[in-house]
């Protein structure tokens, strides 16, 4: 807060390039006009400027103006390609994993791939996911599952090793056999590395989503393509205030949803410290 | 609920004694003839058979303890009688079933309890019921009934991790006893618990054998273990592992550690422990190429003085 308020003050005191330095208050009211709200935050930087005027705001009630806002709707195309992406992501990643860990020749084979691939900054599938699938939803989630899918099943791989052997045996001498072996004794041992990889693939994917949506604007929408309109309209608040967005949904996903589930299970396994 | 009451019966203080609870234990048992026979092992990485031509015949209600030094393929013996591992020649058969799989006839009883983390000390318990694909409800009254011979009635809800080392113990023994299995094996169950922990267990093992007649086969390390719980010990022979002398102990249960004839066997035992651990190690030296230096320099003895005249 401090910083922010230090920052705010030499905005309005020194004036010092602000087409590349917006102040907080700007940013903030960039996220409102993007949520359909107008404020009187921040003023203008000069007469003019933004080059493109926003959209004149309609008399309609605010809750349905923020919810057709072009940031909520943002979200929620980006969410939804999130939710379809990481789920098919982590299905094929763990899947592989568990292939990997299975058979030790296919981990020999695809092992040293993935760990390569891994490596491979997400945005960098983008040109082959538009030669491949042109400019749509489909490369876009393409880029996504490249993103993740290595970490996870290499997580999952190894979560899966530091399953003790001792378990395996328990299991078959109580009479648990093939699939049930796997259903009720390794796939539950094996929770706390699918959380700790479900958490580590969802960051991945967050960002590989994000660059994707960036440079591969299919279909024009998403917070990704809000980014671009931002910089397209060297509209500096607004880039500033869709980086805010994109970092406060990213640790809010962690926050709400893969820290709990990470925590919950490690503390059923006793695996967390006190408390 | 009658096994429980009659357990708890005979662990009030004064009930058991010393008088020789096996006469007044439940029927002699009909299964738990374990016959090994001819068994032969060896491990790739082996150039020595790690079982040769062991065979040993557990008679149903018998309580067989076997002992030897670490190598003696005594852990192997009880995975072929698991059926974890299978031999290359010889055959294993559990009231003339061969046994071929691990199966839930036979129940195991491990160092590390083995005890799942993701379930509760009663979900534990039941887990092998509920592969048998046995209904919830009497699930949850036979794993009560298995917690409470335990002694561990009041713990079912708790997590492993927030169970004591001797606790999880008990729980594993309580795994495996509500099996109804027609052969208990236990490896090193009690090797990783503190030696007051432990004797309390013996006690409470004892005790419940001697309701149950289940047939044991137990492997150990310690011989006042194996000679305070067997009927029968015996002392295996390493490298190649061979079964090295077979100790009968006829004493009633339950038994004392403190008894002299107890601790006479226990001499017994470990004498022939002892010798098995200086042969093999005097084995490992003869194989060992480093000599200490002989030393040359002492001269003739004087009482060979004049020998060659």
């Amino acid at each position: 807060m401090l910083l922010l308020a230090t920052w705010e003050a030499a905005f309005r005191t020194f004036q010092w390039r602000p087409f590349i330095f917006p102040a907080p208050s700007q940013v903030l009211d960039a996220m409102l006009n993007m949520l359909g709200i107008s404020s009187g935050f921040g003023k203008p930087l000069h007469a003019g400027w933004p080059l493109v005027a926003r959209e004149p705001l309609d008399s309609s009630p605010l809750l349905s103006r923020v919810l057709h806002s072009p940031l909520i709707s943002a979200d929620l195309v980006s969410a939804a390609r999130l939710v379809v992406g990481f789920a098919i992501s982590v299905m094929l990643g763990a899947g592989l994993g568990a292939v990997m860990w299975r058979w030790i020749a296919v981990d020999d084979f695809l092992g040293p791939v993935f760990l390569g691939l891994q490596t491979l900054p997400s945005v960098c599938w983008v040109p082959l996911a538009v030669l491949v699938f042109g400019l749509s939803e489909t490369g876009i989630l393409f880029v996504l599952i490249m993103g993740s899918a290595f970490g996870i099943s290499l997580s999952m791989r190894d979560g899966l090793r530091t399953i003790p052997p001792l378990y395996h045996r328990a299991g078959l001498m109580m009479g648990a056999r093939r699939w049930r072996l796997y259903r009720h004794v390794l796939l539950p041992a094996a929770l706390p590395a699918l959380a700790s990889s479900l958490r580590q693939g969802f960051s991945f994917a967050w960002r590989s989503l994000m660059g994707a949506e960036l440079i591969l604007v299919a279909e024009r929408r998403g917070l990704g393509f809000l980014l671009k309109t931002g910089q397209d309209y060297s509209d500096i608040a607004q880039v500033v205030a869709v980086m805010v967005v994109m970092v406060v949904i990213g640790i809010l996903a962690d926050r709400l949803v893969f820290a709990p589930i990470e925590r919950r299970v490690h503390l059923r396994f006793g695996l967390a410290g006190a408390g | 609920m009658t096994l429980a009451r009659t357990y708890q019966d005979l662990s009030r203080p004064g009930a058991g004694g010393t008088a020789p609870l096996s006469a007044t234990a439940a029927a002699a048992p009909r299964s738990g003839r374990l016959v090994l026979s001819g068994i032969y092992k060896r491990f790739n990485s082996s150039p020595v058979a790690a079982l040769h031509d062991v065979s040993l015949h557990c008679q149903p209600g018998e309580f067989v303890v076997v002992v030897g030094p670490s190598g003696c393929g005594k852990t192997t013996l009880l995975n072929i009688a698991a059926g974890i591992v299978h031999p290359d020649r010889g055959s294993a058969v559990l009231d003339d079933k061969p046994i071929r799989f691990p199966g839930p006839d036979r129940a195991m009883v491990f160092q590390d309890h083995a005890l799942f983390p993701w379930l509760t000390a009663q979900q534990n318990v039941e887990f092998g019921l509920r592969m048998a694909g046995m209904g919830a409800a009497e699930r949850r009254q036979r794993s009560m009934e298995a917690l409470r011979m335990v002694h561990l009635g009041g713990s079912g809800k708790k997590l492993v991790h927030e169970l004591s080392g001797g606790m999880r113990q008990r729980v594993a023994l309580a795994r495996a006893l509500v099996m109804d299995p027609a052969v208990l094996l236990m490896d090193e169950p009690f090797a990783a618990l503190d030696a007051q922990t432990r004797t309390l267990l013996h006690h409470q093992l004892q005790l419940l054998w001697c309701l149950t007649r289940k047939t044991v086969l137990f492997v150990t390390h310690s011989v006042g273990e194996a000679v305070r719980l067997a009927d029968r010990v015996i002392v295996m022979h390493a490298h190649p592992g061979r079964i090295r002398k077979v100790i009968p102990v006829q004493l009633p249960h339950p038994r004392t550690f403190d008894s002299a004839d107890i601790n006479e066997l226990a001499r017994l035992v470990r004498r022939e422990i002892e010798e098995e651990v200086n042969r093999v190690n005097a084995a490992l030296a003869a194989e060992d190429s480093w000599r200490p230096k002989e030393t040359a320099d002492l001269g003739a003895p004087a009482g060979d003085l004049g020998s060659g005249i």
